[in-house]
């Protein structure tokens, strides 16, 4: 059966607050965040953890740990399967250096870049030896992507155990999961070391992060009955 | 001469083993959740002195020698004790010193416990309440705790070290592997922020190494005679 046009809008935007009350509700009860890794691991070819060159591409390769609302009926445990990204298109703006010597900050800036997330039911990723086969992370269903619209790597040269972080906002642009990311962005933050004790050689960065969803307002307490009032 | 062959292999391959321990460090435990400040003096402003540093959220990955059972029980973790001890800028940068705090986890049956709740502006009725519920599973002292946040982009980090100092994990750990170090992203860009925490955290904490000890090469041969 055909749906109506305007019937099909009052469904989107009903479901649309759904997605936002649900994720509004799961954040105050500690539920975990919708895309969870440990790790992921970051390379520029030329790069260094305190300078990475203008026209440089960052690359990320991770294995995914943990998935939730929306996502939370996908077990990211399951030894059948496994679920890996990549980051990829990164196109440095060249690094800014702020303050002195001991008290150094490196903030680069990106332009481009896409996400892609699969869900793979013949394991073999490897993060070493550098490079990786990109190809083991980006085999299977695809079930998100993303185009960046903003990305930033910052560093230092005093931290004790050379520690920074990295942050990109995502447009979600298709993947078998997309519906689920309707009317949200994505928001990839985390930590990252460049320390040598735990990165493995090649690399850059040894990154700890997750991706959220970043959806319009959190809904109010409301009733079917009113939200239908809304639209009519 | 030839008989002597296969002793420098062996002793070769043990002190590339001990060189291999002595560089890796492992993880230990990977935590997601949000932060606050309690007291907060002036809640225009992080870290100012007087404040108090705290962090609560969840303990999804937990790995050896750490023995857990998530599928039964949930594991949350709690930042407390940190107060600023100075503070510097550099450019947008905001740099601040605690001084010593604690980091701990908290073991809690998912059928009998409580169910972490963050609530809003904590602390409050549920938080730090909900997670610091059931069995202290292990805790252990931060020191050099530094946290860097770019007031611009508005994201940061934050390092220190780390010492296991009980628990009922702790027995699991050898005396001469307590020492490790935690890292962390912070944001304050996530619209998924509960009303009252200020940046969302996702941070893990690493092992150190097990320290090689010293030794002589008579010592090895010895070992192998």
């Amino acid at each position: 059966m055909r749906i109506p046009s305007p019937s099909k809008s009052f469904l989107r935007v009903g479901s649309l607050l759904l997605l936002a009350g649900l994720l509004s509700a799961t954040a105050a009860f500690a539920a975990g965040p919708p895309i969870d890794w440990d790790p992921a691991y970051c390379w520029q070819d030329g790069g260094t953890p305190y300078n990475l060159p203008a026209g440089g591409q960052f690359q990320m390769v991770g294995n995914v740990s943990a998935f939730d609302v929306p996502f939370g009926d996908y077990n990211a445990g399951d030894p059948t399967k496994e679920y890996t990204f990549y980051v990829s298109g990164l196109i440095s703006n060249g690094t800014v250096t702020i303050g002195s010597p001991g008290s150094q900050i490196f903030e680069t800036h990106y332009s481009g870049g896409t996400f892609v997330l699969y869900e793979d039911s013949t394991p073999d990723m490897a993060y070493s030896p550098f490079p990786p086969n990109v190809q083991n992370f980006t085999d299977g269903t695809l079930l998100l992507s993303g185009s960046f619209s903003s990305f930033v790597v910052q560093t230092n040269d005093f931290t004790a155990y050379q520690t920074g972080n990295i942050e990109g906002a995502l447009d979600w642009t298709g993947g078998l999961l997309v519906d689920r990311t309707v009317g949200c962005t994505g928001l990839l933050t985390g930590g990252m070391t460049w320390n040598s004790a735990v990165v493995i050689p090649g690399y850059l960065f040894r990154d700890d992060g997750k991706i959220d969803l970043q959806c319009p307002t959190p809904a109010g307490g409301s009733t079917w009955g009113r939200i239908k009032s809304l639209y009519r | 001469m030839p008989r002597m062959r296969p002793l420098l292999a062996v002793g070769c391959a043990l002190l590339l083993s001990f060189a291999s321990l002595a560089h890796a460090d492992t993880l230990l435990f990977d935590y997601v959740g949000f932060d606050y400040e309690s007291p907060d003096p002036n809640p225009a402003t992080f870290g100012e002195m007087g404040s108090g540093y705290v962090g609560l959220g969840t303990v999804p990955g937990l790995f050896a020698p750490l023995v857990a059972d998530t599928s039964a029980n949930e594991y949350t973790y709690v930042i407390t004790g940190l107060t600023p001890t100075g503070t510097s800028t550099v450019g947008s940068y905001l740099i601040v010193d605690y001084s010593v705090g604690t980091l701990s986890i908290y073991e809690d049956s998912k059928t009998t416990g409580t169910t972490a709740d963050y609530g809003m502006a904590p602390p409050n009725a549920t938080a730090p309440s909900t997670f610091t519920d059931g069995t202290l599973f292990l805790t252990g002292q931060l020191t050099g705790f530094q946290f860097v946040f770019n007031t611009d982009t508005n994201t940061g980090s934050y390092n220190a070290s780390y010492t296991v100092t009980g628990g009922s994990q702790i027995v699991n750990f050898p005396l001469y592997q307590r020492d490790g170090w935690t890292f962390a992203g912070t944001s304050g860009n996530a619209l998924s922020i509960p009303d009252g925490y200020i940046h969302q955290v996702d941070g893990q904490n690493f092992l150190g190494p097990v320290p090689a000890r010293s030794s002589s090469w008579g010592r090895i041969k010895a070992n192998y005679r």
